[in-house]
């Protein structure tokens, strides 16, 4: 099947944060709503962002950033969400395949099935999955974005469009085939380019072997607060691709030697034996 | 009686051993199961992180206990671990042979314990420090600490686990499986061996405890 995308246009996005409360809604995930009852209190801190972070319950959370920009004052959105990497940290590291690549090229994964490392939280370049955590026991289970994929909910199944998508009212969330949305993204920077904005670029074609979320931006990815080049942490590489087969080789070499002297010393007792 | 004994480990020694090594063998079971992808569903809903929290904190608590007990003896192990001489450079060299020939004539004599099992020593105690700190950290600076350094405290923690973890199969080798070690079994279970293993196998050993000059771990 034909890869899948959404491709975000932060220049015609409004902050509405629409697609926070679909995203939500749709894939039933309550927030904590502060009241003098429940003892959370809403703190000012400094932005109109709202929550302050991503959590287990909000898989999608627009990031506001104040930049100055020639004496004026820009007020730029982002989305934040997992941005379903085509070359996902996150799947390098689960150690049982608990988060995997759907046909789609989403990444999907098994709640069920998550054994609550954590491993897949350190590992992101985006800084997106998120556990509730026992400190004590080390309980946990991770939750971010599934592209409404979720067993139950699942939309793109229903042939639906995701929920955030849906809702967007000016349209800055597109959602179709990947192909045809890298193609779009890059005739709406071209667009921008020729409007002025010479810093338009299109973000996600390429970044880890191309996101499944694209972003048509009118400035570089660091405004956003996006990394310019996103990578796997060579911790990802020391952990997967190292220390991995390293311990096989080593565990088994042990069990093969070991079991050779074995042999060697029951030849031995029995020549003993013999004298 | 004609079959002389001498008392290798004291019981409080033999305690706080199959203690620690109990707790081991749980965290090696429960950590083993993160590095095998086709056992990953044993840890599902992070059950057995909370086995490899009860057996961290015994393995934490086990020698601390131990050493409120009876500092000194500790001191002399920690030192034991740490003197290394030419005797031990000897073993290591006759130890090829030994490996293929079982011939150990060619070893130089040994005190309480052998090169081999002074190393396993040494590697439970510092691989066992480093297992404690990094764990901690992961355990609870997971929400704190940058991600960074969260991944190479998994990274040491996972090297540790493997040179540990590959030692410990020798040490489970020459204490059970091996032919012709039945006598370092009865050290850690009863206690003593026989004057005749300890004076071909400890050497120096036994001149010390045979004079009373012993130092008992």
């Amino acid at each position: 099947m034909a890869e899948k995308a959404i491709l975000y246009d932060a220049t015609k996005c409004t902050a509405c944060r629409g697609c926070q409360i679909a995203c939500k809604q749709w894939n039933e995930n309550d927030e904590v709503i502060p009241t003098e009852e429940n003892g959370v209190k809403a703190k000012n801190w400094g932005s109109y962002e709202n929550p302050a972070d991503l959590s287990p319950t909000t898989w999608l959370k627009m990031r506001f950033t104040e930049v100055e920009a020639g004496g004026n004052v820009r007020w730029l959105f982002t989305r934040q969400a997992c941005m379903h990497c085509t070359d996902a940290g996150c799947v390098r590291v689960c150690p049982n395949g608990s988060l995997y690549h759907d046909e789609l090229g989403f990444v999907a994964y098994n709640k069920d099935t998550c054994t609550g490392c954590g491993y897949c939280i350190d590992a992101c370049p985006f800084s997106i999955p998120r556990s509730e955590r026992n400190i004590i026991t080390g309980i946990a289970k991770m939750d971010k974005c599934t592209f409404c994929t979720t067993q139950g909910l699942n939309r793109i199944d229903a042939g639906w469009e995701p929920a955030c998508v849906k809702t967007c009212p000016p349209g800055a969330l597109k959602y179709g085939d990947r192909a045809a949305l890298v193609a779009e993204g890059k005739q709406r920077v071209q667009t921008l380019q020729a409007k002025g904005w010479t810093k338009a670029n299109l973000y996600g074609e390429n970044e880890l072997d191309g996101l499944h979320v694209l972003y048509v931006l009118d400035d570089s990815p660091a405004v956003y607060g996006l990394p310019v080049s996103p990578q796997i942490s060579a911790a990802t590489i020391a952990w997967k691709d190292v220390i991995q087969p390293v311990g096989w080789t080593v565990g088994g070499l042990a069990i093969i030697g070991l079991g050779l002297n074995w042999l060697v010393a029951r030849a031995n007792i029995k020549k003993e034996a013999k004298k | 009686m004609t079959h002389h004994e001498v008392e290798k480990y004291r019981k409080p020694i033999r305690v706080l051993h199959w203690i620690h090594a109990g707790a081991f063998v749980l965290l090696f079971l429960t950590g083993l199961i993160l590095f095998i992808p086709g056992l990953g569903f044993l840890a599902e809903d992070s059950w057995t992180r909370v086995i490899h929290r009860i057996g961290a904190a015994i393995f934490i608590i086990i020698p601390i206990i131990y050493l409120v007990i009876n500092p000194a003896s500790v001191g002399r192990g920690l030192k034991l671990a740490f003197t290394w001489n030419k005797d031990d450079t000897g073993w290591i060299k006759a130890l090829p042979r030994y490996y293929f020939t079982g011939d150990e004539s060619s070893m130089p004599p040994q005190g309480e314990m052998n090169t081999g099992q002074k190393l396993w020593w040494l590697i439970v105690i510092v691989f066992g420090v480093i297992f404690v700190i990094t764990g901690l950290a992961m355990a609870f600076a997971k929400t704190s600490a940058p991600p960074a350094v969260l991944q190479w405290m998994v990274f040491v923690h996972d090297v540790s686990f493997i040179v540990a973890g590959a030692m410990f199969f020798v040490h489970i080798y020459n204490g059970v499986v091996h032919p012709l070690f039945n006598e370092a079994w009865s050290a850690i279970t009863g206690g003593k061996v026989s004057a005749e293993y300890a004076k071909k196998h400890h050497a120096k050993w036994y001149a010390e405890v045979s004079t009373g000059k012993e130092n008992k771990a």
